[in-house]
């Protein structure tokens, strides 16, 4: 089975705060794995360290067969899009929008390869076709929207590049368990066949059954795989 | 009052114009107030000078006092204050922006840097040509027409009609391009903007040369009225920077009509007593900034980050 990511003894942290301890972690391509565990204990910090967004970090990460990782003391976000490009797409915590720009120019901002800029109009249609609300709101500032829209938009500007991995960031943050089942049930009837995909999330019971695998992180280490179990 | 102000009122606006959207796009897009664009429109003019001497007797003896020779000068003139205008912007990016753009306090730290340069090739200027004045050769030729009644001198006619060319081709190229979506997105969120594939260190290279061409534009057509000197860097530099803070940090629109505004009011109180012409300009930009302190072309008011 071809390896998409292989991460090897990976610490990572902010100014003198150890975040991650060693972590190894290697996945499979087309595999999707859900991200467990509590506030503060790295899930984050984790999908950061990939993008080389922390502000210190150390040990390998393969990605594809490319080393992306390596030491690195400062430069936060340097090299984030140079990494981004490679074919990793991300929905960061707490999405990153734009307040200036509408919904359309977002998707536009996430077509960042020749390819997938050239195709962005039908891209742009397929998304509408997920995300429904969004057709209405087209030309509307993202900074009025409201938190689950804004969500919508995030996870639209990272399906604009078909990438070989996905990371989404704690999709349900904040938002109410009706807005957030049916945005999860969007990513779930997504159709990625040669792509993999990484969700941090608190909610085990939301991931259940829908992912590969399901990985507990605990204080900085992954605690091997937690069972799946169903949500009441 | 003259009908004769409204095209002196648009030749101030255009250059104004030009001006106002180069520094609106650097802060828009990479976070930094470019002090030294003065710099650049002078050194700009400069270069525009010394080519157009070095180029003038070639031309001449070659095709005599046709068109063709006259083409010829104006696109060596303006080729020359862009290229000038260009490679000053690469020298702000590699003394202003690459050392400390991810440092802390980086805004204040390159103001001050630009800020120096400004006034290092003002005195650098000073030093290799002297304080005389330089007249460039006119490119669009001497003389007058009248539009509706309305006389407009060649040069007049000629700097309205080259900016409206470019700002128009800028407003497409912003509104169409990956750049445009790029230029607009990078300032707003840095860390949505990486996960976007958008490099601060590679974008900002193609912008500050851009806007440095363009306030060599602005110098090769501001000569074509006025004289070129050491410090004709600076008014158009105070004017860019409150026409760009009056129609809106970081909009492009909202600069281009703050710059018809405040050229059509200075036109206007020129008309009548020159002496209160500046003062006049800074009470109506002040003014406007009480009513919309995020400019004219306030985009984020109504919006939550």
């Amino acid at each position: 089975m071809d390896k998409i990511l292989e991460i090897h003894k990976l610490s990572a942290g902010y100014g003198p705060l150890r975040v991650l301890h060693e972590i190894d972690l290697s996945l499979n391509k087309g595999e999707r794995i859900g991200l467990v565990g509590l506030n503060g204990h790295g899930k984050t910090t984790l999908i950061r360290a990939i993008t080389h967004m922390t502000e210190w970090q150390q040990g390998s990460i393969k990605f594809d067969g490319i080393e992306i990782g390596g030491n690195r003391s400062f430069g936060a976000g340097r090299r984030t899009a140079s990494i981004v490009r490679k074919g990793i797409s991300v929905a960061p915590q707490g999405d990153a929008i734009f307040p200036g720009l509408t919904v359309r120019q977002h998707l536009h901002c996430g077509a960042f390869s020749k390819t997938a800029w050239n195709e962005k109009e039908n891209r742009i249609n397929k998304i509408f076709e997920i995300f429904t609300p969004l057709k209405k709101l087209e030309h509307v500032l993202v900074g009025k929207l409201s938190g689950g829209e804004r969500r919508m938009v995030s996870i639209g500007r990272m399906l604009m590049e078909e990438a070989k991995l996905y990371l989404i960031d704690e999709p349900t943050l904040g938002l109410a368990p009706k807005i957030y089942s049916s945005l999860l049930n969007a990513i779930w009837s997504l159709n990625l066949k040669n792509s993999s995909m990484i969700i941090a999330e608190q909610n085990v019971g939301l991931l259940s059954k829908n992912v590969d695998r399901l990985i507990g992180i605990y204080a900085g280490k992954l605690r091997g795989e937690v069972g799946h179990v169903e949500l009441k | 009052m003259d009908i004769s102000i409204i095209a002196y009122a648009l030749n101030l606006a255009s250059i104004y114009a030009l001006m106002a959207i180069s520094i609106s796009m650097i802060w828009s897009s990479i976070g930094m107030i470019n002090m030294s664009h003065g710099a650049t429109f002078a050194v700009s003019g400069y270069s525009a000078w010394y080519f157009s001497v070095i180029f003038k007797p070639i031309i001449f003896s070659f095709f005599g006092k046709t068109l063709l020779a006259q083409i010829l000068m104006g696109s060596v003139l303006i080729g020359s204050a862009m290229l000038a205008g260009a490679l000053c912007g690469l020298v702000i990016y590699f003394l202003a922006f690459l050392p400390i753009h991810d440092k802390p306090n980086y805004p204040v730290r390159s103001l001050i840097i630009t800020l120096g340069i400004n006034i290092a090739s003002i005195q650098l200027l000073l030093y290799f040509f002297g304080a005389r004045n330089k007249g460039l050769p006119k490119i669009f030729g001497f003389g007058r027409f009248e539009i509706f009644n309305i006389p407009i001198r060649y040069d007049q006619a000629g700097t309205i009609i080259s900016t409206s060319i470019i700002l128009l081709i800028m407003l497409i190229w912003l509104r169409h391009s990956r750049m445009g979506i790029e230029i607009r997105a990078m300032m707003q969120n840095p860390e949505g903007a990486a996960y976007s594939g958008i490099s601060r260190r590679i974008t900002a290279i193609p912008v500050l040369m851009i806007t440095g061409s363009l306030a060599g534009i602005s110098a090769a057509l501001l000569s074509q009225t006025i004289f070129v000197s050491p410090t004709s860097g600076s008014i158009p530099l105070i004017k860019g920077l409150t026409i760009a803070l009056l129609g809106g940090l970081g909009n492009v629109p909202g600069a281009m009509i703050g710059a018809i505004l405040v050229g059509f009011l200075e036109a206007i109180v020129g008309s009548i007593q020159q002496r209160y012409v500046m003062f006049a300009t800074f009470i109506f930009i002040i003014t406007i900034l009480i009513i919309r302190p995020r400019g004219i072309g306030g985009l984020l008011d109504n919006t939550r980050e």
